[in-house]
Formats: structure tokens, C-alpha cells, sequence
């Protein structure tokens, strides 16, 4: 019992230890102490002479990525997590509607159409993935029966809709400048962001990951099925919907702030369980604390491990598949 | 008329074209089991699942208490009916108490969890019907004779005064359908619980009739009621022949204490 609490203890506080050790880790070199006294700076009355090129480093650089990178994985977990509990199914991840190609083929679109860095590249990718995910609904919505298996299908459907849209994109894009722009976006990667990026992502992923960690009690009752959920006093269609919205919100903010991560929605809530069982109610914050530390980790080794940077969505994947066949080992001996 | 817990009226349905039941009307009076039996496909599910608002009946009207079920949102009609389904599919490795627990959702907001009176009102709920020692463990490794009891104790902790049950016993083996035909009878007699029961094993009606529980019996065939009544009247080698083509036969034993009364198959009915 006070093994367990010490291990939640040492998971919540994970994110914030993470973060601040993340600001001692980078190419450009600055010494262990000179950190805590630019971190201090902002706060102290009596300024003491530190150089510019650090502040910037840390307080522009270093600390927005690491948030942005906390957040997107929280955000990533949580709505992985929240889907498997919706869709009843323990294989489906964050993208199970199709908001990940959605926004994919946005930001895609938005490279083709305007330039790298442009603010458009935001709004098309939340515009498409939300885009996507009610196409999902609505082709889920056509049947009346089994509502949940028509909605997997549609997510299936009008996800590779979507992947082929985005191929599109990349045959008709320049190949010089354009293609490799679009390729390396949705590769995913934390390397361009600043702090505009968390301006324009924390919103939708602060109330996404909220929303979702208030109503996780209801994905418990909703994991029921549609049936139960109902006779249980439940507007299963109208709570499933507002479900949906947050995590569509989490996801897409996530995508459009750092492009198209795999993998995390999927394992990490699996990691949840093994620490926190299945009961949604714990689940959902141990998915969100262990999806944020897991992301600062493996975005410190994207950017320190070779000269150049390795796009995020890589290493996750690269670590993910092993994972996975470890997990679907695990699940035929049925003892999680 | 404020015995009644639930009254179907005249009501019909049909999915698409294929009709399923039609101007079926009975009452339900307070603290009895209603009984319905039937062949396969007759449209008990069906019947239930309108009456548990998760269909919508074409024509007529069920009250529930005195509330036209049409109207009401699916948590006002799970305060007043709780459902224990016929077969549960265990997704997730919930533990007992969370699925039970559960029973509360229609009493918690949609941004909250249960708090500790509803725990105490589960716990109750799994004590009544005797699983309190499985509480903590995953309930996709209990026998599925427990897990129909955890079905009750979820629909118990909905504090619902209905509880309807469709093939409770379904895939249950000897002794577990035996437990739990004893703890229905304990949460009519105890709770004061009304029981509608699909079911097909017609002597559970008898067995219900010889424990003292006020018992309906409804005969369901090609979508109507052919037959309501007490489980004497209806089930009688008769009604059995007519429905079932079966011959059978009624064998009532005096055991000193207590009654036990039994309609036992002979011989499928040869077409003359």
C-alpha cells in the first residue's frame, strides 16, 4: 500500500522534474550553475548579471519545449485512453477517428498552399482534423445499431481517405522545398517550436485533457456498452459525443503543435493500467502524467542523441513496436 | 391502480416491415415476478427492451409507476428500472466493486465520480447478494454464475424498485441458478422489489409461486400474450402442448414443509 502511493507520488511529480532537468540538457553549452540563476532571474529584485543568449536559451527555447512536450504527450495519452474505454477496444489509439490524417492532410495542404512557419498551418490542421472526426460520426451515425462498431469503421474509413489525400499532397508538391517541408512535419518533431506554439496549443490541449480527466468516471459507465450505459441512466449518445469532443480538441491541438506522434495513445495508457488497473477514474490521470514524462524523455533523446535532430515521431514508433508485440504477448495470456 | 408497477397498453413493434409483437396490454402489480416465457424468437427481448426505453414501442403506451415511458430520459427511467442483461460481455478487468458501483451513474453528475455514500450503497448492494468477498477482485476472473450476481448487485445499487432480468439463468449450471433464483426471491420478499423475467425454464414461475412470492405468468407466442394468469392456470400440459408442441406433465410433490410443484417434458407432439 505505501510502496503503491510512493510510486503515484514519484509518477505525479515525474512531469516538473523532467521539465526542469530538460533545461540543463542541450548542444549549447551552459554551466549547471549558471542555470537556476537564469531561472531565477525573471523573479528576483536585484538583477545579477547573467548573459542574454542564456535567457533566451532557457526561457525561450528550452522550458516552451519541454511544456509543449509534457502537454502533447498528456494529450496524446489521455485521449488514447479514453477511446480504448469508448470503443471498448484495447487496440485503438488517439487517431482511432481519423483526426490524426485530418490534421495531417491540413498542415499538408497549408505547407503546399503558404509557407513553412505560416499561422495557417494551425488552423488547417485543427480545421481537418476536427473535419475528419465528425465525418467519423456521421458515417457512425447512419446505421442505429451498434453504433460503436460503425464508428470504428468510419474513423478506419475516413482515416485512409485522408492518408491518401495527404500523398496526393506530397506527389503534387515541389520536390526541393515543399515535399521535404511536408515529409518532416508529419514525421513530428518539437525542433521549430516556440512560444507562440504554446499560445496557439495550449488551449485546445488544456481543455481537452480537462474535459476528459472531469468526465472520466462516465468513459467507465460507457465502456458498458451502449445498452448498459442507457439502462444505467445514461444519454450514451450524448456523452459519448462530448467525449469525443475533448479528446478530438487534445489531439488535434497536439497535432498541429508538434505533427503526427504515433504510438503514445496507444501504449501509454497500457503502461496506465499495469500501474493503475482499469478503472478509468485513475487511469485517465496516471495515462496523462505518464504520457507527458514519456514525451520530455524521448524529445531529449530526439535532440541529443545525434548532431542533427531525430524527428520525434520516429523514436516513438521505434520504441513503440516492440512495446507493442510485448503488449499483445501479454493480453493472449489474459492477465491484464 | 397505485399497485401498479408498470402497464403496457396495447403496444406494438416492429423493426422495419418484420413485426415483432403486436396490441400486447398487462399489468405489472407492486413486489410481484412476472414471469414470460416462450419459444425462441418470440420477441420476450424485444418486449423488454421497450419497456427498458432502449426501443421505442410503434403504437400504445407503457407506463412506468404512472409515467408514460416516451418521454422520460434514459436516467429517469433508470431510477425507477434496472436491468440485469442476459449475457454481459467483460471487456475490461474492472474489479467487482467498480462494475457495481456503477449502478450509480444515473445518480452522478456527468463531471463527477460516486462518493463514499454511494461506495456504502454498493457495498450493501454486493453484501445482499452475498459477493462482498469478491469486491476487490477483477471481475473477468470470476465464475459466470458470480458474474450474473454482480449483475444484480449493480441493478440493486440503482436503488430502482424494478428490476427487469431477461434469461437470468441463461448459462448458469445447477447450483448457481439455484442462487439465483433464491436471491430474486430474497429481493422481493426483503426489498420489495417488483421482478420482470424473461425466461425459459417455465418451472421457474412455480418455483417462485412455492416460495410464497406473488407470481404472474405470461405465455408468449407469435408476438401476443396468448396467456396470463398464475402459474397454475398457465401452465398447465394444455397450454404446454399447444404452444411448445410438447407433451408434458405436472407433478406436485408434498414435501412436509413445503410444496414443490413442476411441469416436466415427455414427448415432442407427432403431427397427427
Amino acid at each position: 500500500m505505501i510502496r503503491k502511493r510512493i510510486l503515484y507520488i514519484l509518477i505525479f511529480i515525474s512531469p516538473i522534474v523532467l521539465i526542469l532537468l530538460t533545461l540543463f540538457i542541450g548542444r549549447y553549452p551552459i554551466s549547471f550553475s549558471e542555470i537556476p540563476k537564469v531561472l531565477a532571474y525573471p523573479f528576483l529584485k536585484n538583477k545579477s548579471s547573467i548573459q542574454e543568449t542564456h535567457y533566451t536559451i532557457i526561457w525561450s527555447i528550452r522550458m516552451p519545449r519541454a511544456i509543449l512536450a509534457g502537454l502533447v504527450g498528456a494529450s496524446l495519452a489521455v485521449s488514447g485512453a479514453a477511446f480504448q474505454g469508448l470503443f471498448f477496444n484495447p487496440l485503438v489509439d488517439s487517431g482511432m477517428l481519423g483526426v490524426s490524417s485530418g490534421a495531417g492532410f491540413g498542415a499538408a495542404l497549408a505547407i503546399l498552399l503558404f509557407n513553412r512557419s505560416s499561422i495557417y498551418i494551425y488552423i488547417f490542421a485543427l480545421f481537418f482534423g476536427a473535419v475528419a472526426v465528425l465525418l467519423s460520426y456521421i458515417i457512425g451515425r447512419t446505421y442505429n445499431t451498434t453504433p460503436t462498431i460503425m464508428l470504428v469503421l468510419g474513423g478506419t474509413v475516413v482515416s485512409s481517405i485522408f492518408s491518401s489525400l495527404i500523398s496526393l499532397t506530397k506527389y503534387v508538391a515541389d520536390p526541393y522545398e515543399k515535399l521535404p517541408a511536408i515529409t518532416f512535419w508529419l514525421l513530428g518533431s518539437f525542433a521549430s517550436v516556440s512560444r507562440q506554439d504554446l499560445i496557439v496549443g495550449l488551449p485546445p490541449m488544456t481543455i481537452g485533457i480537462l474535459g476528459l480527466i472531469l468526465i472520466r468516471w462516465r468513459i467507465n459507465v460507457l465502456s458498458m456498452g451502449d445498452r448498459e450505459a442507457h439502462t444505467l441512466g445514461i444519454n450514451s449518445n450524448l456523452n459519448k459525443l462530448i467525449a469525443i469532443g475533448f479528446a478530438t480538441l487534445a489531439t488535434a491541438g497536439a497535432v498541429c503543435v508538434s505533427g503526427t506522434i504515433g504510438w503514445i495513445g496507444l501504449i501509454i495508457p497500457h503502461i496506465g493500467r499495469m500501474v493503475a488497473g482499469n478503472d478509468n477514474k485513475k487511469l485517465i490521470p496516471i495515462s496523462c502524467i505518464l504520457g507527458a514524462s514519456f514525451l520530455i524523455i524521448i524529445d531529449n533523446i530526439a535532440r541529443t542523441l545525434t548532431s542533427g535532430e531525430i524527428p520525434i515521431g520516429i523514436l516513438t514508433s521505434m520504441l513503440g513496436g516492440p512495446f507493442f508485440i510485448y503488449l499483445l504477448k501479454r493480453t493472449k495470456g489474459g492477465s491484464w | 391502480m397505485d399497485d401498479l408497477a408498470v402497464q403496457v397498453k396495447n403496444a406494438s413493434f416492429s423493426y422495419g416491415k418484420k413485426q415483432v409483437f403486436h396490441d400486447i396490454s398487462f399489468n405489472v402489480k407492486k413486489g410481484e415476478v412476472f414471469c414470460i416465457i416462450g419459444p425462441n424468437g418470440c420477441g420476450k427481448t424485444t418486449l423488454l427492451d421497450c419497456i427498458l426505453g432502449l426501443l421505442k414501442i410503434n403504437t400504445g403506451e407503457i407506463l412506468v409507476g404512472k409515467v408514460n415511458i416516451k418521454k422520460t430520459k434514459p436516467q429517469e427511467l433508470a431510477e425507477r428500472v434496472a436491468y440485469v442483461p442476459q449475457t454481459h460481455e467483460r471487456r475490461f478487468p474492472y474489479k467487482v466493486e467498480d462494475i457495481v458501483l456503477m449502478g450509480r451513474a444515473s445518480k452522478t453528475k456527468i463531471f463527477s465520480s460516486p462518493n463514499s455514500e454511494d461506495k456504502e450503497i454498493a457495498k450493501k448492494a454486493m453484501e445482499k447478494v452475498g459477493i462482498l468477498e469478491l469486491a476487490d477482485s477483477p471481475y473477468t476472473q470470476i465464475s459466470g454464475g458470480q458474474c450474473q450476481l454482480v449483475m444484480i448487485a449493480r441493478a440493486l445499487a440503482q436503488e430502482s424498485e424494478i428490476i427487469i432480468m431477461d434469461e437470468p439463468t441463461a448459462h448458469l449450471d445447477f447450483k448457481n441458478e439455484l442462487i439465483l433464483l433464491e436471491t430474486v426471491v430474497n429481493l422481493v420478499r426483503e426489498n420489495n422489489i417488483t421482478v420482470i423475467m424473461a425466461t425459459h425454464f417455465p418451472n421457474h414461475a412455480y418455483y417462485f409461486e412455492t416460495n410464497n412470492i406473488p407470481t404472474t405468468l405470461a405465455l408468449m407466442n407469435n408476438g401476443v400474450l396468448e396467456k396470463i394468469g398464475n402459474p397454475g392456470e398457465v401452465l398447465n400440459e394444455n397450454n404446454i402442448r399447444q404452444i411448445y408442441s410438447i407433451n408434458s406433465k405436472l407433478i406436485d410433490y408434498n414435501l412436509g414443509k413445503r410444496f414443490i410443484k413442476q411441469i416436466v417434458p415427455l414427448s415432442i407432439v407427432k403431427d397427427a
